[in-house]
């Protein structure tokens, strides 16, 4: 692999994405984390899951927060979401302070949390009902949410009936016909196949083009918050903690193809290091040995 | 070729004929055993049921046809079935010797008369007398004429050669004197009794199957005592009672098990007492019900609510906070408040489960009828076990037991295949049908429930 040592730095913007930047920055602060601090305590101790987070989130970006298993990534998005509380700092959505879960923000859980009693177009449905809205108007709208994810054909399906793509589809028409000023997403496509999760990957990035809404997506899979996202947020774990943010390189629209351009590998190349710092994962010699005759031997 | 897959497979489910057939052989099993027991003489049997009775002159015990002696001796002190027999004996054999010394002994033809009807309960098991009979003296006399000569013979109850003899004998005392009954000549002569005669039998609480139906029939469709509620009368009753007891503590245990389950405040204030309610037999409380609740049915049914209700406002609390919170947390960030949560999630939410637990809850009431319908004034299916029972009529006592455990049972069986037609989204039902009875209301509530459309991905249509 001698050309990666040619890789460019994951710094070196073209002027195209350095614009984009620029024009980004500009645009109004959706959503402010100041100082923002949780511990738990256990009947251990405690433990301090998020310790002075400072973070600016701009309206219409795609934020990935990337972080090792524990390093509070669900704890941050949750007292954002307002499901949770912080225990010092605080969160600003456009200026206003968050008290609690409202339906300006949306959530999509890995768990799909789709209504099992409901079909699909009532599980759309449901947000819209909620305030106070009812009839035709909102049965079609809700049939335009499903056909924007692509199930039409599906509204009456319960969701036993949907596979795990296709619940989290609903479970994201869900939020979207809600029509929330941020959509937050925890490890949405985490239980998914690699093959549905491309596909749910570019859905996503189609929906967020056509759709007016800001997304904050938890992931823990490096290629997918470089393929999706303005910014990554890099955590560090105990405590949790900025660790650095990246402004990704890749150039929009993306397709799958960038893979393998020198901005994304250069990226991914500066995540691993920042997830798995050198000597972390130690190539450890297994205490099981059993002999293998010399023509077996695999390496 | 389809493998032949073993009938003893750890874990695994059978084919559902083989489910069939084992589920009509768990009822079949128990009943054959039953048949075997009771048809099978050399099982068991350590009774003998009298067929021929005897009066014993030194003694006031009487046994009547129907009664029951054991067959063996298990300590000296036992009177069986052979020593009555014997005592009949060594009473005829003195009256033998007393007609050979020709000093026939001298009685009166009263009990010369109770002599001749011992061969009554013959006749009635041949059909031919009437139970009415029992008591005619001119028909028994007839009787003992038609066996004597040989008219008649008797296959039902075959009589032994000595008891032949004894008729015999004693057809010949009676025609010397007339050949039809009159009342004044029966002979005052001592005449030799039938020797009792018996056939083995089961103890009175195991009654064979045949029997059990006929009394169970003729008990659910005639009305034996007009001046007592007919069966279906008293299962109605009985009926009321178990769903006024049920349906009065689900009306106030729904609404405090949710709550419960729900909000922590009224969990803390209502679990603790409840928890150790339910600790305290309802029946106990029996006297106390009676007395505010003064007879008839509201005690009963307030015993029933007692039984049921603090279970099911811990069951019920119980299954409401297994509802998967992030159902919750969801439906928060969608914009509901609290009332919303109640209404839109919780309750639809445990529906599936509270249905499946009060299932079990009604059949928890099942169990309390009985001791319900024994308090204050007796009732319903109960009154007529007990006395029934107290009887020893055991053929009457099995049939209305039999009808609550089946009652019990279909209802829930009902229930069971009804919760696909409610809860049709329960993936626990994916795949399940409901049986063939509902499927035609299932259509009707739900058109498309039977397409399980396979899910394909459509390709994104933006806008
Ligand atoms: N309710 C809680 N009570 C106590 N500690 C908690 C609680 N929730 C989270 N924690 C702790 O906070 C830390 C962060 O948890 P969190 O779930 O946010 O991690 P995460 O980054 O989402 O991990 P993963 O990638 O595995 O989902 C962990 O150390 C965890 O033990
Ligand atoms: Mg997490």
């Amino acid at each position: 692999m001698t050309e990666e040592f040619h890789l460019p730095s994951y710094r070196e913007q073209s002027p195209k994405v350095s614009a984009r930047f620029k024009k980004l920055y500009e645009r109004r602060i959706k959503m402010e984390i100041k100082g923002l601090s949780k511990t738990f305590q256990t009947s251990k101790g405690t433990t301090t899951a998020l310790n002075k987070i400072d973070f600016s989130i701009h309206h219409r970006e795609f934020v990935s927060v990337l972080g090792p298993s524990g390093c509070g990534k669900s704890t941050l998005i949750r007292i954002l979401a307002g499901l949770d509380f912080p225990t010092g700092g605080e969160v600003l959505l456009e200026g206003k302070p968050v008290t609690g879960p409202g339906s300006d923000r949306g959530m999509v859980f890995q768990g799909y949390t789709l209504f099992p009693w409901l079909t699909v177009k009532k599980n759309v449905m449901f947000g819209l009902e909620l305030s106070g809205r009812s009839g035709s108007a909102v049965e079609s709208e809700a049939r335009s949410w499903i056909n924007i994810v692509g199930l039409s054909g599906f509204e009456d399906s319960y969701p036993s009936q949907l596979s795990g793509g296709m619940k989290q589809r609903v479970a994201i028409a869900r939020s979207l016909a809600n029509n929330p000023s941020i959509l937050f997403m925890d490890e949405p496509f985490g239980a998914l196949d690699a093959q549905t999760r491309a596909q749910m990957q570019s859905y996503l990035l189609q929906i967020w083009k056509n759709v007016d809404v800001t997304i904050m997506f938890v992931t823990h899979d490096l290629d997918e918050a470089i393929y999706l996202s303005d910014r990554i947020l890099v955590l560090k774990a105990n405590p949790g903690e900025v660790n650095e943010v990246i402004e990704v390189p890749v150039p929009r629209p993306r397709s799958p193809e960038q893979f393998i351009t020198p901005e994304f590998l250069a990226t991914r190349q500066r995540l691993e290091e920042l997830i798995h710092p050198k000597g972390a994962i130690e190539e450890k010699e297994l205490p099981v040995v059993r002999m293998v005759s010399a023509e077996d031997e695999v390496e | 070729m389809s493998i032949e897959k073993p009938w003893f497979a750890i874990r695994k489910p059978l084919s559902p004929q083989r489910q069939t057939l084992l589920t009509l052989c768990s009822f079949l099993l128990p009943i054959a055993v039953w048949c075997v027991v009771s048809y099978v003489p050399f099982i068991w049997h350590p009774d003998m049921v009298v067929t021929i009775s005897a009066d014993r002159s030194d003694v006031t015990t009487v046994y009547s046809v129907g009664d029951r002696l054991p067959r063996d001796k298990e300590s000296e002190n036992d009177f069986v079935f052979e020593d009555f027999v014997e005592a009949v004996r060594v009473q005829n054999e003195s009256v033998l010797e007393a007609r050979e010394a020709n000093d026939p002994l001298v009685t009166t033809s009263r009990t010369n008369k109770k002599v001749l009807r011992h061969l009554a309960p013959v006749g009635i098991a041949e059909g031919w007398l009437t139970r009415d009979q029992a008591t005619d003296d001119a028909a028994i006399y007839q009787l003992w004429g038609d066996i004597a000569t040989g008219e008649r013979v008797p296959t039902s109850v075959p009589l032994s050669e000595e008891n032949k003899e004894i008729v015999a004998e004693n057809w010949a005392i009676l025609s010397g004197i007339s050949e039809t009954y009159e009342s004044k000549k029966i002979p005052k002569e001592a005449l030799r009794t039938l020797v009792p005669q018996g056939k083995p039998s089961n103890p009175v609480f195991v009654p064979p199957p045949h029997e059990v139906v006929a009394t169970g029939w003729y008990d659910w469709t005639h009305q034996r005592d007009p001046s007592k509620p007919s069966m279906p009368e008293r299962y109605v009753h009985s009926l009321k009672i178990v769903f006024g007891g049920f349906l009065l503590s689900c009306l106030i245990g729904i609404p405090l098990g949710i709550l419960g389950g729900t909000y922590d405040f009224f969990a803390k204030l209502i679990e603790p007492f409840t928890d150790f309610f339910r600790y305290m037999p309802a029946p106990a409380f029996s006297t106390v019900l009676v007395a505010i609740l003064s007879v008839y049915d509201a005690p009963k049914i307030g015993l029933v609510f007692l039984g049921t209700f603090f279970q099911m406002v811990l069951v019920l609390s119980n299954t409401t906070k297994m509802l998967d919170r992030s159902l919750l947390e969801a439906a928060q960030t969608l914009g509901a408040k609290s009332r919303h949560l109640m209404f839109r999630v919780i309750v639809p939410g445990i529906l599936p489960k509270l249905y499946n637990d009060l299932r079990i809850l009604l059949g928890w009431s099942w169990t309390w009828l009985v001791i319900a319908e024994l308090i204050g004034t007796k009732s319903g299916l109960t009154e007529f076990i007990e006395t029934q029972g107290r009887f020893r009529n055991f053929d009457s006592v099995y049939p209305s037991i039999i009808v609550i455990g089946l009652t019990g049972y279909i209802t829930d069986q009902i229930l069971a295949s009804l919760r696909p037609v409610f809860f049709s989204w329960d993936p626990e039902h994916s795949g399940k049908k409901p049986l063939w009875i509902f499927r035609g209301f299932f259509w009707l509530v739900d058109q498309d429930c039977y397409d399980r459309t396979t899910p394909e991905r459509k390709p994104l249509i933006s806008q």
